[in-house]
């Protein structure tokens, strides 16, 4: 899962990079409202996390120019301003959601697995497919009830296909969701952290579509 | 009409000419005409006794005759009150001769009583009359003979003054019957100026309550140049007024962000620390953010007291805020209902209506199990003449609260249940603006299952 953080106070935009990385996404970051604006306008997003008080760009506007160019990624808006006028004037504007500042990380990060959840129209925070099930809340998998040991790129590819599972995920889906911007792309590195995830969880799980891309399902008898 | 009232000043100032001025204007002339009167009186009088001296003298004989009428029937009239009187003086010849209207009685001549002659040589004096009538009587002496051998004869003709003070007494009645009227006029119209003169001034009162009620933002309309620098003024002021609150709202919206970026990095920067010193940084940020909103909401409270002329529709904002709850509560796919008549309207600032009714709304759906319902309606106050309120109740479907919670609900940042995200402040910040509006804030059990937040608020 790709998240953008527009945050122009560095610290604060440092510690959303940490801890949304920490909790297994694949994190890019923008200082100002115009660097936000180009990255959402080019990027394939999952989940934005907008500040509303930015240079250059301020993030109600960043906000609408996105969804005037149909971009439909979540947007969650950080805001120190939280009288209700703003925060209706934050939803007007095109937000899924907002936080008021002061926030606790925990929060946000809620927040966000929400809607990443609601992005790929799943209700619960607990993903399951077939042994295998994904904990959003606490980002660990589990086969049969136990824990899988998985990298964070690993973690990421899995959390991904779970996310999107029964539906055919092409490499280069893939590769625009799970890596930052300035990672080198290379697609063959799908590959080989989809042959070591078969070697963590029961290999049938992820099946390769020939051509189009890899599909997560429980069914055994395909392959 | 009110003892401060314009209206009142002028009517003073009618009434005291009315009762002052007028009565001295009418004893003036009332004392004019009467000496206009005796003039003519007098007048009458020094003709008739020249006239009977002429008479009784023309014949060219040595002592004065009875002088034929000079012109005057009283005369002739026993007791009439019109008399004439001629008397030899010292050893002058003839006898005294006297006016039919004497009869047998004589007149005691001015000039023996220590009358003074005045500029034409007559002697006045007023004494009642043989028959107790008031007399003016006009006497001169009169020398029949030449330097050195006069001869002194008395010449007098009396008058009835009654006659003067039946004229006088005459006038009086048509002269207080005209300043009677001259006064009524006055008041009747000094109420007619009050009425037309101060109309602009009524119709100012109007359109300053059409703007304390949030009809009108400013006092238009051409109006007298006596007061057009009024309306000029209280434009200025009220745009002024409406200024200085803008400013101090961005300024309170600047300091908020100002200083919640920096208290977010704080408590992110020690919230996965667990040393005694992180936990004290993070304890001591808490209490720092909620100062701050503390402050930052006494400030926005203190900045809109007093505002006037503010009016908001309430169902665009009830709709508004829904629509940004049933995004963000999506998940959860609450059923959230607005019920709220069109022609609805808060009389205060919008932002206001929004932070009361989004406090309450966001509390509705995060405690419902599936339904959250705002229901707005309009009652008339309680009492004739006062005005209208508006009922706002916002129910949910999930747990409620207890008679005691709900008594402490209402308590500044009191959060009954800490698992739920959110400062704790929301309630107090709508009691805190309900009262601000002078309104009141009430929780209770709702119908729904939940709790039923209430407002009442003011309306127009």
């Amino acid at each position: 899962m790709r998240v953008l953080v527009v945050e122009d106070d560095p610290d604060l935009n440092r510690q959303l990079v940490t801890a949304l990385t920490d909790a297994g996404y694949a994190v890019d970051k923008a200082m100002d409202g115009e660097e936000g604006y180009f990255l959402g306008e080019t990027e394939p997003y999952d989940v934005i996390v907008l500040d509303i008080g930015l240079p250059k760009m301020d993030g109600i506007s960043v906000l609408e120019q996105w969804r005037r160019a149909d971009r439909n990624m979540h947007v969650i808006i950080l805001t120190a301003r939280d009288r209700w006028s703003d925060k209706v004037a934050g939803m007007d504007a095109g937000a899924d959601d907002y936080v008021a500042k002061p926030f606790h990380m925990e929060e946000l990060l809620a927040r966000i697995r929400a809607q990443v959840r609601r992005a790929t129209g799943h209700a619960r925070a607990e993903i399951e497919c077939g042994p295998l099930r994904l904990d959003t809340k606490t980002a660990r998998v589990t086969l049969d009830g136990q824990p899988v040991k998985l990298t964070s790129h690993e973690y990421r590819l899995l959390a991904y296909l779970l996310h999107h599972n029964g539906r055919v995920v092409s490499r280069t889906e893939l590769v625009e969701h799970l890596y930052e911007q300035d990672f080198d792309r290379d697609s063959n590195t799908i590959e080989v952290f989809v042959g070591r995830l078969r070697k963590k969880i029961p290999p049938y799980l992820i099946k390769t579509v020939r051509g189009l891309g890899y599909r997560l399902s429980p069914e055994q008898d395909e392959a | 009409m009110k003892l401060n009232s314009l209206a009142f000043r002028l009517f003073r100032t009618a009434a005291v000419w009315a009762v002052l001025v007028l009565p001295l204007a009418g004893f003036m002339i009332d004392w004019v005409h009467r000496q206009d009167i005796y003039k003519s009186f007098d007048a009458r009088l020094s003709q008739l006794l020249t006239l009977n001296i002429a008479f009784a003298t023309d014949h060219g004989g040595p002592e004065p005759k009875v002088p034929r009428n000079v012109g005057e029937p009283l005369f002739e009239l026993a007791h009439s009150g019109w008399y004439w009187q001629i008397t030899p003086l010292g050893s002058s010849p003839g006898k005294r001769l006297v006016s039919a209207s004497l009869t047998s009685d004589r007149l005691r001549l001015p000039s023996s009583q220590g009358g003074k002659p005045d500029n034409n040589n007559i002697i006045w004096k007023d004494t009642p009359g043989p028959a107790g009538e008031p007399l003016r009587i006009a006497e001169t002496l009169y020398n029949g003979g030449d330097d050195e051998n006069p001869r002194f004869y008395s010449f007098l003709v009396a008058g009835n003054i009654e006659f003067a003070e039946t004229r006088i007494a005459e006038f009086r009645v048509p002269l207080a019957f005209s300043l009677a009227l001259a006064g009524l006029g006055l008041v009747l119209s000094t109420f007619l100026q009050v009425r037309y003169g101060l109309r602009p001034l009524h119709v100012i009162e109007r359109r300053l309550a059409a703007i304390r009620s949030g009809q009108a933002q400013r006092l238009e309309g051409t109006l007298p140049a006596e007061i057009e620098p009024l309306q000029t003024e209280l434009n200025a002021l009220m745009q002024s007024n409406h200024n200085i609150i803008e400013r101090a709202r961005t300024q309170v919206g600047n300091l908020a962000h100002a200083l919640k970026t920096p208290l977010a990095v704080i408590t992110n920067e020690v919230a996965n620390e667990d040393t005694p010193s992180a936990r004290k940084v993070s304890e001591q940020a808490k209490v720092m953010r909620d100062q701050v909103q503390h402050y930052l909401d006494r400030a926005r409270m203190a900045a809109h007291t007093g505002v006037i002329g503010r009016v908001t529709e309430v169902k665009p904002v009830a709709q508004s805020i829904t629509r940004a709850l049933e995004r963000i509560y999506q998940d959860r796919r609450l059923d959230i209902v607005v019920d709220c008549p069109a022609d609805l309207r808060f009389q205060g600032e919008k932002q206001d209506l929004e932070e009361m009714l989004g406090n309450l709304a966001d509390n509705a759906c995060k405690w419902a199990k599936s339904a959250v319902r705002v229901e707005v309606r309009s009652r008339e106050g309680a009492k004739t003449g006062e005005a209208q309120r508006l009922i706002v109740a916002v129910d949910d479907d999930g747990p409620g609260l207890t008679p005691e919670q709900r008594a402490q609900g209402i308590k500044r940042g009191r959060r009954l249940d800490e698992s739920k995200p959110g400062s704790g402040l929301g309630h107090s910040i709508v009691a805190d603006l309900a009262q601000t509006y002078q309104g009141t804030f009430t929780l209770e059990a709702s119908e729904l299952g939940g709790l039923s937040a209430r407002l009442e608020l003011p309306s127009i």
